[in-house]
């Protein structure tokens, strides 16, 4: 049994999971998401993980790896850092086995990154400094619209006639939505043209990672804005991709779930390396831990699109692959 | 000495572009000089002989405004000729009664001819070292390079330089040597007990301290940080080289140790870890000096390896002798020696299965997040993907 925490520091909020590792089988006990709104994120980090602790009535003593990923690496009490590239991929194939690539779009970047079965990243690119492809962007837009975060999506479906937008440079993009405010136009088109400028710049890097066919999930935190779903989907067919676009209720925590799996990847590879044991006798040294039984709740985001919605996997056949390979000393 | 105090000392030192300290040292003492001198090597040894101070000077770093510097060389050259071109006409280093440019390549040997020009009342001298490794030939050579060398100082301080004088510097450098290895020894035993940046930062000092005192900082530094206990991070282990020359800004190996990447090997300040033995303190002085240098010293870019399987055995032997998991090549742009060895360098890495990445930088570079993104995936393909 292997217990490992994996910690999201985003720009716009905090993510935290817990994971027990066993035999394979792989048990989500936990987790805890907040805002940042311009308090201390690593004051935000510790409390979310002590919440998540404290919930399960959990020994910080008892975690086995404190994986941080994000703008994680100054969480002190991390046992390693991972990379956002590194943690989406696995939290990705975590939440949906068979995909061939990952969009994950946070508040400050947006990337698309190809991986296979096993959460290994095989190429990825990023937006550029602009900022017009990232939530921080759809956020300043709806502040100016006067509308909450959370109803952009459904607002962005009902455009009848969505308005060009600038989907170069954020700057001129604000620049065209005030314009577009003082001649009339309605929020719903403004927000659509919003959408479109950001999803044509995201499928601009699927295919820049030559992600051309498969299925692609959206992680991080506008991965359950249906407008934007939307939009990536009409992209995909205008840019002539055969992709199909999927989102998960879980997305937002992918980099911590990938965070946390990778954490106890390692935690049992150190423990190869440092008592030579073999992986598959992990459990039995580790033994002596008491087994925990865990009622994840009814914490879930619900996503909307339940049409490309696939249901929450409690086990994770990439990580199966990894241990199997692990064995074998290939991964 | 506490940890923090020595770490302030240190991080005061190494802030201080107006090298007060220098004044301090000549102040406290009548006739004191002080000699300059430009990475990569010099025998500090004859500088300190002579009674004078050996100062490190390594640029302008990343918080100096380069404004005059830039008009002296063309924009495809690194920065730290136009940033020690600023120092000195700006007035800074004019404690200095000497300066010291060791053949490192053409461009440094091209500041010493500005500095001949802009500073005709100085002693500057353009140090030659061999690149042939027959004691018959470069040492022979090698041996009135230091004899000139310590002629021009005699000259300069109004006294002989002895035998003695020579041999008792020569022991104190060996005893400096020593206790850098013993600090290098323990970072790499322990690497989350010794912060690169702190390693970085104590060997800056002895760019300027007296070498005794350097050592005995060493020791106490080593006590203090044997004394705390810091958290052990699960981080890879990497060997980072490239970066004789022109210095990386502090935020860059802070970036790399956040990355995820404990350094256990680096090429710092090689003048104070270019002879790899104990120097004899027994017979002719500057013999022995030169037969260390063909003998037993470092391979580093600004030196010929004469055979050519033998490149980059050095770097594999320190990856080995460190258990490095990885090599991160980080050189300054224009950096001719380092870049134009870099190939040569990652074909005889290849050939051993280590890994490496590769980044440019300079010692004024500001944004570290796309360092840290480079050594944060180099650290997570090590630790998820390799063989190990």
């Amino acid at each position: 049994m292997t217990l490992a925490a994996g910690i999201d520091l985003g720009t716009g909020a905090v993510k935290a999971v817990l994971f027990d590792v066993s035999d394979g089988e792989t048990k989500w006990l936990a987790r805890s998401t907040e805002r940042i709104r311009r308090r201390d994120p690593l004051v935000l980090a510790k409390q979310g993980y002590e919440r998540i602790l404290a919930g399960l009535d959990l020994d910080p003593e008892l975690v086995d790896y404190v994986a941080t990923t994000g703008d994680g690496e100054n969480i002190s009490f991390r046992t390693g850092h991972f990379y956002s590239m590194t943690t989406h991929a696995k939290g990705a194939t975590y939440l949906r086995p068979g995909i061939s690539a990952v969009i994950d779009i946070g508040a400050l970047h947006g990337r698309a990154i190809a991986t296979d079965d096993r959460g290994k990243v095989l190429t990825y690119k990023m937006t550029s400094q602009c900022a017009s492809g990232s939530g921080q962007f759809l956020e300043n837009i709806a502040r100016y619209l006067g509308v909450a975060l959370e109803e952009v999506g459904e607002i962005s479906k009902t455009a009848d006639n969505p308005e060009t937008v600038s989907s170069i440079c954020a700057v001129l993009a604000e620049t065209d939505v005030i314009n577009m405010i003082s001649r009339g136009i309605s929020t719903a088109n403004i927000l659509k043209g919003i959408h479109i400028a950001m999803a044509s710049r995201l499928v601009k890097l699927l295919k820049s990672i030559k992600a051309r066919e498969g299925i692609a999930l959206l992680t991080g935190g506008l991965a359950v804005d249906e407008g934007l779903i939307e939009a990536m989907q009409e992209q995909v067919v205008e840019q002539k991709l055969k992709v199909k676009i999927v989102s998960h209720p879980d997305s937002i925590y992918a980099g911590a779930i990938g965070a946390a799996l990778w954490g106890a990847f390692r935690h049992d590879k150190l423990l190869q390396v440092e008592h030579g044991v073999p992986s598959k006798d992990l459990h039995e040294y580790d033994a002596a831990r008491p087994a925990l039984a865990v009622d994840m709740g009814e914490e879930s985001v619900a996503c909307p699109l339940t049409s490309v919605v696939e249901p929450q996997s409690s086990t994770c056949p990439a990580d199966q692959v990894l241990r199997s390979d692990s064995a074998d000393k290939k991964t | 000495m506490a940890l923090d105090e020595i770490v302030e000392r240190c991080q005061d030192l190494y802030d201080d572009l107006d090298f007060k300290y220098i004044k301090q040292w000549k102040a406290a003492g009548s006739g004191r000089k002080a000699i300059g001198h430009m990475p990569v090597y010099v025998p500090r040894e004859i500088v300190h002989a002579a009674g004078m101070l050996p100062v490190g000077i390594l640029g302008g770093g990343d918080q100096l405004d380069v404004i005059h510097g830039d008009a002296y060389y063309q924009s495809y050259i690194c920065r730290i000729p136009r940033s020690t071109i600023e120092l000195a006409v700006t007035g800074r280093l004019d404690e200095l009664d000497g300066m010291l440019f060791p053949s490192t390549c053409d461009v440094i040997r091209n500041l010493s001819g500005m500095w001949q020009l802009k500073f005709p009342d100085k002693l500057v001298r353009y140090f030659d070292v061999p690149q042939n490794f027959d004691l018959d030939v470069g040492g022979v050579f090698y041996t009135r390079e230091l004899q000139l060398l310590r002629d021009q100082l005699a000259e300069l301080g109004g006294r002989e330089i002895t035998d003695d004088d020579l041999r008792a510097s020569i022991a104190l450098y060996n005893e400096n040597r020593r206790a850098i290895e013993a600090l290098y020894a323990y970072r790499s035993a322990q690497p989350g007990q010794v912060p690169t940046p702190e390693v970085y930062l104590l060997m800056r000092a002895g760019m300027i301290l007296p070498v005794d005192e350097h050592t005995r900082l060493i020791h106490d530094y080593i006590a203090a940080a044997k004394a705390v206990k810091r958290p052990v991070r699960d981080n890879c282990r990497v060997v980072v080289t490239g970066l004789f020359c022109e210095q990386p800004p502090l935020g860059l190996l802070k970036s790399i140790e956040m990355a995820g990447c404990y350094v256990v090997d680096d090429d710092f300040m090689l003048v104070a870890r270019w002879l790899l033995e104990d120097v004899p303190t027994e017979g002719d002085p500057l013999k022995n000096l030169s037969d260390a240098f063909i003998t037993y010293s470092v391979e580093t870019s600004c030196k010929y390896v004469p055979v050519r399987e033998d490149k980059g055995k050095f770097l594999i032997e320190s990856v080995r002798r460190n258990r490095a998991e990885g090599v991160i090549f980080a050189s300054p742009s224009f950096c001719d020696p380092a870049l134009l060895d870099r190939p040569m360098l990652q074909k005889a890495l290849t050939a051993q299965g280590i890994p490496y990445t590769a980044f440019k930088y300079a010692e004024n570079s500001g944004q570290m997040q796309p360092i840290r993104e480079q050594a944060g995936t180099f650290a997570d393909s090590i630790k998820l993907w390799s063989a190990a």
